[in-house]
């Protein structure tokens, strides 16, 4: 490497003295070392704009305030961030914000994690001067397409909305248009958002003029708990957040996926596929186990399993999803071994070259394949030739393998019941680790704790007490 | 254990305290000039017999059952914003928000409902509402049921409540 090595100075904010990287934009360096500093239009992943002003700082040296995402650390810089001077600027500017601004939170899903409540919390003029009836109108609950609800009035024109669309997926669809008071976002004429990445803008928007239209008025953010995991939609394991509310009156209930920043994988956003894909891992869910089509009790279900495994004379044949946690597959791996079966994870079925793209979508829609080569697993199609006991871990490709006997364990309700079904819990249910495509390993929490929980893979094959493995 | 009894000196030294008994006439004699007066006239007991007679001392800061105020359209206030569920103690709130396609509002709900039997009549979500949408003005004291959930009042009942005191619509 021919760069530079990186020159760290020292800086003093608010008499602390801190050591930063020389030429870091101070901001950055700011929000790092703990000091609440406003701003809406700069971003880690779009970089500074310098449009809206509430970043400012006092710098010693220096006339008037400046805003730290547009200020670049050099040796013995003074910054100081909570001055009198610097709360009335603030203010003032806030208060500009708000001149058109509908103040409608109480229909706003934004309301609750708003950047606007939370700055006019801190700094606010309580009291507007501009009487409702002066301000300016413009388009409310627009449909900008992809899921995505546009509101004009309650924009404070940060633009990284378009910064987003024209620097990163580099679409362009959104753009500012008219002068002064009346700009305001919007797409050019006739055309609509058309990327598969446009829902990262409400994550973007730090106000609620950028709205999701799947979580549009399904529950207020409050309400909602944050656990960090990772999208199971490709094998490219973007880190999420699940959010969701176990309210008295309703189950744990997944309510959307959020982009949690992982530098090393998917920076700070993540597909609409993968945003979306909450709804297929909580509709249609398997809750009893079956002997056939008739429902019977876990205990019984966990009994008939043995019994039939220890009684079948012929070949046996496991098959493992390549969704499932490290920590499983090797429970399977063992499992597979004890009772003398074949270990199977076929790759082929999860291969879906028309999802791919150059960003973050990969071809193979498993989130666990590099696991599975981790783990020495077979990851062909077992053949079927003779008398098969088919036991399958939720593969979806259970079906391609002719088998005499069938136990499945499953996440989701099937179209056609096997011999024996028992439920499993889906991956929100249960916590583990999962290796993705560039091999970089990453724990997800245990999410939802629903009121009836359908029990672990795990705890199915406690019936062969294979003991207590974990690679991690 | 000993390190933990601690000595209290006692206070009660005078004559009067050691007594006892006057400090017990002291604290029965609004008791006993009820008794004396009662007797005297047994007509001036205060006391209502409920229900063939019904209390008059309802007053417009009395929190009664609740009820879902209107817009001078007639149509719903409340835009399911969900304060008055959060900030109840009891949680007995259950809301369910919808888009409200009438062009007045963007939301509005679905399902309103108020388990009046969890419910502890303390008026913080009327005072949590930022809308006025949701008040306790009816007077309404009792609600009668055979099955508990005829207690769980849904939102045409409360939308049908009527203010005990006059002015319909909301004051937002």
């Amino acid at each position: 490497m021919s760069e530079k090595v990186k020159k760290m100075v020292k800086i003093t904010v608010d008499d602390r003295t801190i050591e930063a990287e020389e030429g870091a934009i101070l901001l950055q360096v700011l929000l790092e070392n703990g000091f609440e500093i406003p701003y809406y239009c700069y971003h880690e992943a779009l970089g500074p704009d310098g449009n809206c002003r509430m970043c400012m700082v006092e710098i010693e040296g220096k006339k008037r305030p400046q805003i730290s995402c547009d200020t670049f650390v050099e040796e013995g810089l003074i910054v100081r961030t909570d001055t009198e001077n610097i709360r009335r600027v603030r203010r003032g500017i806030l208060e500009l914000q708000l001149v058109n601004h509908p103040v409608d939170c109480p229909v706003c899903d934004q309301a609750g994690e708003c950047s606007l409540q939370d700055y006019y919390m801190e700094y606010g003029l309580y009291h507007g001067k501009v009487p409702k009836a002066e301000k300016l109108h413009f388009e409310k609950h627009l449909d900008l397409g992809r899921n995505v609800m546009l509101d004009q009035e309650r924009c404070v024109l940060c633009k990284r909305c378009v910064r987003f669309t024209g620097n990163i997926v580099k679409t362009g669809e959104l753009g500012v248009v008219e002068r002064a008071d009346h700009s305001h976002i919007a797409t050019l004429p006739g055309r609509k958002l058309e990327n598969g990445y446009a829902m990262n803008v409400v994550d973007l928007c730090p106000v609620g003029a950028l709205t999701s239209k799947d979580f549009r008025f399904k529950q207020r953010v409050w309400f909602l708990t944050s656990t960090p995991s990772v999208c199971h939609g490709c094998a490219t394991g973007c880190a999420i957040y699940i959010d969701h509310a176990k309210t008295k009156f309703e189950d744990d209930t997944i309510y959307r996926f959020r982009p949690r920043k992982n530098p090393d994988i998917n920076g700070h956003f993540i597909c609409d596929e993968g945003r979306l894909s909450y709804k297929a891992l909580q509709e249609n869910r398997l809750r009893e186990a079956r002997a056939e089509s008739s429902s019977i009790g876990f205990e019984e279900a966990a009994a008939q399993m043995k019994k039939m495994v220890e009684s079948w004379q012929g070949r046996i044949v496991v098959l493992a999803d390549a969704n499932l946690y490290i920590e499983e597959l090797e429970m399977v791996q063992i499992f597979a071994n004890r009772i003398g079966g074949k270990l199977h994870a076929p790759l082929d079925a999860y291969r879906d070259p028309a999802f791919e793209d150059a960003w973050l979508k990969s071809a193979m829609r498993a989130a666990n394949a590099k696991g599975v080569e981790r783990l020495g697993i077979d990851t062909s199609m077992p053949s079927s030739r003779g008398e098969v006991l088919l036991i399958n871990f939720n593969h979806p490709a259970a079906g391609d393998v002719k088998a005499r006997r069938q136990i499945d364990l499953l996440t989701h309700r099937p179209e056609t019941f096997a011999d024996l079904t028992l439920p499993i819990a889906a991956w929100s249910e249960t916590s583990g680790t999962l290796v993705n495509e560039a091999g970089i390993e990453q724990r997800c929490e245990q999410a939802l704790f629903p009121n009836d929980p359908v029990p672990t893979l795990m705890t199915w094959l406690e019936a062969w007490d294979l003991g207590e493995r974990c690679l991690v | 254990m000993t390190n933990r009894v601690k000595t209290v000196p006692r206070y009660n030294k005078t004559a009067k305290e050691r007594l006892y008994l006057p400090a017990i006439f002291e604290g029965l004699k609004v008791t006993a000039k009820h008794l004396f007066v009662n007797v005297a006239d047994i007509n001036a007991v205060e006391t209502l017999e409920y229900p063939e007679e019904q209390p008059t001392d309802i007053t417009e800061r009395y929190r009664g059952l609740h009820r879902l105020t209107h817009r001078e359209d007639g149509s719903i206030r409340c835009v399911a914003c969900f304060m008055c569920a959060t900030a109840c103690p009891a949680q007995c709130i259950h809301i369910v928000a919808t888009e409200r396609t009438d062009g007045i509002e963007e939301k509005m709900p679905q399902i309103f409902e108020i388990d009046t039997l969890e419910c502890v009549f303390c008026g913080y979500c009327v005072e949590a509402c930022p809308c006025d949408a949701i008040r306790m003005d009816t007077g309404i004291f009792s609600v009668t049921g055979k099955r508990r959930e005829d207690f769980v009042l849904t939102k045409e009942q409360l939308l049908a409540h009527k203010s005990a005191f006059g002015e319909d619509t909301s004051r937002a």
